[in-house]
């Protein structure tokens, strides 16, 4: 029925009076829902952070102060020192320039490889189709982080692979949203419109299909960046991503938990900063992405 | 439609709102949990009788001979006796089965061993010179019918070969002879100055002839010796159990010279991998001892109320190794140079948090013939950086490779990378860490495929060969499995470590490793960093635990004062 309806708008309105509309539609739904606006504020600030971090960090993130060995946090070093006696606070801003490239960068590999394979699943349907998502359920029938390890194994263990690694293992998800819509997509009467003025393949996918398609692709990209920071944190931690003295937040877990029992009796601010933000930066992409699918979902409009 | 669609949304927030709820309890727990460790006190978990010792690995084979790893001879080194041993925390020999030391005769071609009478394996073979000669028969001849066993991952006799040059002819024991029930010759092809000090080594420990004969091939789980404690029983990656031996020869001996005992009827010798879960199980009371502590464990021990520490005396040392063949390193130079840039005693104080002491020398200062002459490079960026001028090296890219896990001789390697990085770094030098999966980058180390690497070595012998000849000899330099891994090839250095190690001679043998470690302190293969000294964490109530440097102590000595 809701379906139905959705259909009925999309051929009553020409797309140009849409526009307008739709975006103030979206804002007031995004904006009334109070998670999904302390999520942009808080990856707001992660992004400020990580474009600014020269300006921000008090300390060079490298810098070593041994003296200061765990030392707790203070007002000099507000987070505390970690087990080299480095300014964790300026770690932890480092630590969201690398998080979120390295999730961008991960996602930006899924969303377009998954993108441009349920593309040509959905559009062609028949062999294609199967024989495409077919290679997307093995690749989703591993766990994600397990399948990253096995990558990052072969490839060896660096930051880049590890994003490599990633942004592979969520191509499925990617593809199966895309595919989804686009079938849903393919068959609508302006389409047709398009066939029957004798418009090819190409110019229907990319000037018909895909603008039509990209609400749900927006959510699950921006979904995916919450997981795909918390996998980088994941495989860094267990040494196979960014490698010491690389400010990274998995990485700055592991190296002070390697440190010895002693972590836990002085140095626990060398543990729980990190892992603070690495929660507050997957839960603020998280609520916001929740917010996008609320916002663009037409269902949800009244 | 648009209901099932509400539910999903709802269940998800929540899901949301509570792992943000439940990260935050976790973390408040956590911390909860530490403050709290503290408090409860000694003899909860074990009992007066009982040791239950803490370790990081479990035993590979409990057939000594068919071991390489140290958790192995922790166990046999309960079950077995060596025919000499070390007195307790030094490398001073002392008799065991044996009871004196011998003599060389012929210029060190014979040794003849006065054994002890009236001891008994724990299966009631009576130890005698025929035992010993079925033993070294076994491990020297290939023919014999009991050279076999040790289970699925034996090392094939492997440290006979290492110590003793080799199997059959090869061997540098040429015979053993039973001249009496308690007399038994050794005739050698050759003088080899560590012999007397090879035989206090756990793999060369007398294992019982009937049982050996009666199943070769199941004695590496059923170990039968003539030790303090008879074995019970080994649960695989858990723990074994070894129960007191009453009869044991050594009980009547006098304590200060590491016998007398088993003062606790039985040891439980429990393998925890998890360094932290290991050191938790200790302040929980649940192991009377732990041992494989990283230095930052060492003030939070030292704190508790209930616990100590001991110390092993440094039979390590840990180095940075510059691979003497490729460019620069091949400049002395510019390896003095790196001496000087990396200041040693800042990560000796500071990362290793005075678990070691800062090495001056090529090997630990325990070792006899250790030239004291030597000072270690003193901390000097400027100089370092004239040296790197004079040798024409500027903004120099490198490698500085990091080993994985923590070893005895280094116990956190990723620490002290980044510390040198550091210093480098004030003197010009980039330096890019590096490292791989422990088996891989003992691997390419061998294959000399580092431009700088971190390593280091725990003595077997308490010999000065076991050290210097092992680890800088040019003939250790092999294109793989190198344990030379610094490529060090000098001619000199190669004649006087044969010399040393040919000769029996006391002065000669000290004025050739005297040379050598001149030699090489001014050819700098190396950074030495440090003689790590293992800590063990124990209850204060476990007393007359004596730290051996070869790192596997015998328990007999150990005893619990009586639960709280």
């Amino acid at each position: 029925m809701a379906e139905a309806q959705a259909q009925q708008d999309a051929v009553a309105t020409p797309a140009s009076v849409q526009t307008r509309s739709r975006w103030e539609d979206f804002s007031r739904t995004f904006l009334s829902n109070r998670l999904a606006l302390f999520g942009l504020v808080v990856l707001s600030i992660f992004i400020l952070m990580a474009i600014f971090a020269p300006l921000v960090a008090p300390y060079d993130p490298l810098s070593q102060d041994l003296e200061g060995k765990f030392a707790g946090p203070s007002l000099a070093h507000p987070f505390g020192q970690d087990e080299l006696g480095r300014d964790i606070l300026s770690r932890v801003i480092y630590g969201a320039r690398i998080s979120l490239t390295a999730g961008l960068a991960a996602v930006a590999i899924a969303t377009t490889a998954g993108t441009l394979i349920g593309m040509v699943a959905g559009f062609f349907g028949g062999y294609t189709d199967s024989v495409l998502m077919r290679l997307m359920d093995v690749i989703l029938a591993f766990p994600s982080i397990l399948l990253a390890i096995v990558i990052v194994s072969v490839l060896g263990p660096s930051l880049a692979n590890a994003m490599l690694a990633i942004g592979i293992v969520f191509i499925p998800q990617i593809a199966r949203v895309v595919r989804s819509s686009v079938i849903s997509v393919r068959e609508r009467d302006y389409i047709e419109a398009e066939r029957a003025l004798g418009a090819g393949n190409a110019q229907i996918i990319f000037s018909g299909v895909l603008p039509n398609s990209t609400a749900p692709l927006i959510v699950q990209a921006t979904l995916t960046l919450a997981t795909a920071i918390l996998d980088i944190a994941a495989l860094s931690f267990l040494g196979l991503g960014a490698r010491a003295p690389t400010p990274e937040w998995g990485a700055m877990l592991t190296d002070a938990f390697e440190s010895g029992f002693g972590v836990f009796v002085e140095g626990q601010h060398a543990l729980i900063f990190p892992g603070v933000a690495i929660a507050l930066a997957v839960l603020s992409v998280n609520f916001v992405g929740d917010g996008l699918r609320d916002a663009l979902d037409p269902r949800r409009r009244g | 439609m648009a209901r099932t669609h509400e539910g999903r949304k709802i269940t998800r927030g929540d899901f949301l709102k509570l792992s943000g709820a439940g990260l935050t309890g976790a973390a408040l727990l956590g911390v909860a949990g530490c403050g709290g460790g503290g408090t409860i006190s000694g003899g909860g978990g074990a009992g007066g009788s009982t040791l239950i010792f803490g370790r990081g690995a479990d035993s590979v084979t409990l057939d000594p001979v068919h071991a390489t790893d140290g958790e192995s001879f922790r166990v046999t080194r309960q079950v077995f006796d060596t025919l000499l041993d070390f007195a307790p925390e030094s490398f001073d020999l002392q008799p065991s089965l044996a009871t004196e030391i011998p003599e060389a005769e012929d210029g060190g071609l014979t040794y003849t061993l006065k054994l002890r009478k009236g001891v008994k394996f724990h299966d009631g073979t009576d130890f005698n010179a025929e035992a010993v000669k079925f033993n070294f028969d076994r491990w020297r001849d290939t023919k014999n019918q009991y050279h076999t066993g040790g289970g699925g991952q034996s090392a094939d006799f492997a440290y006979y070969s290492s110590q003793f040059g080799g199997f059959d002819d090869d061997s540098i024991i040429e015979s053993v002879e039973a001249v009496d029930d308690t007399t038994v010759r050794f005739r050698l092809k050759e003088p080899q100055g560590p012999f007397l000090r090879n035989l206090t080594i756990s793999p060369f420990a007398i294992a019982s002839p009937t049982a050996i004969k009666k199943d070769v091939g199941g004695f590496w789980q059923n170990p039968v010796g003539s030790g303090p404690y008879t074995f019970v029983s080994w649960e695989r990656n858990s723990q074994v159990r070894v129960e007191a031996f009453k009869d044991w020869w050594g009980s009547k001996l006098p304590a200060s010279e590491g016998f007398g005992g088993p003062k606790t009827k039985t040891v439980i010798i429990r393998s925890i991998p998890e360094n932290t879960a290991r050191v938790a199980a200790l302040t929980g009371n649940q192991l009377n001892a732990a041992d494989g502590l990283v230095p930052d464990d060492v003030p939070s021990i030292e704190e508790q109320e209930g616990f100590k520490l001991e110390f092993r005396p440094p039979n390590t040392i840990g180095y940075l190794a510059m691979n003497n063949q490729v460019e620069p390193f091949d400049d002395p130079k510019v390896r003095q140079a790196f001496n000087y840039a990396i200041d040693i005693s800042k990560i000796v104080e500071t990362v290793l948090r005075g678990t070691g002491e800062v090495a001056s020398n090529y090997m630990p200062s325990l070792i006899p013939y250790f030239n004291n002459n030597i000072e270690p490079y003193p901390y000097d960026p400027e100089k370092a950086q004239q040296l790197l001028e004079d040798a024409g090296v500027t903004n120099l890219d490198t490698e500085l490779w990091y080993m994985p896990i923590p070893r005895p001789y280094m116990p956190d390697a990723k620490s002290i990378a980044q510390v040198m990085q550091q210093d480098l770094k004030k003197v010009g030098v980039n330096a890019k860490l590096v490292t791989y999966e422990w088996g891989t980058y003992i691997e390419k180390t061998g294959e000399g495929a580092h431009p700088m690497c971190l390593l280091g070595w725990t003595g077997d012998n308490g010999d000065p060969d076991n050290f210097l000849n092992v680890l800088l000899n040019s003939a250790s330099a092999t294109p793989t499995d190198a344990y030379n891994v610094a490529y060090y090839k000098n001619p000199e250095v190669d004649d006087l470590l044969l010399k040393g190690q040919t000769t029996i001679v006391e002065g000669e043998r000290q004025k050739a490793y005297y040379r050598a470690q001149e030699i090489m302190h001014q050819d700098a293969p190396w950074v030495p960093i440090a003689y790590v000294k293992p800590p063990i964490g124990l209850q204060t109530a476990v007393q007359g635990f004596e730290p051996n440097p070869t790192s596997s102590e015998a328990f007999n000595t150990v005893s619990i004062a009586g639960g709280k």
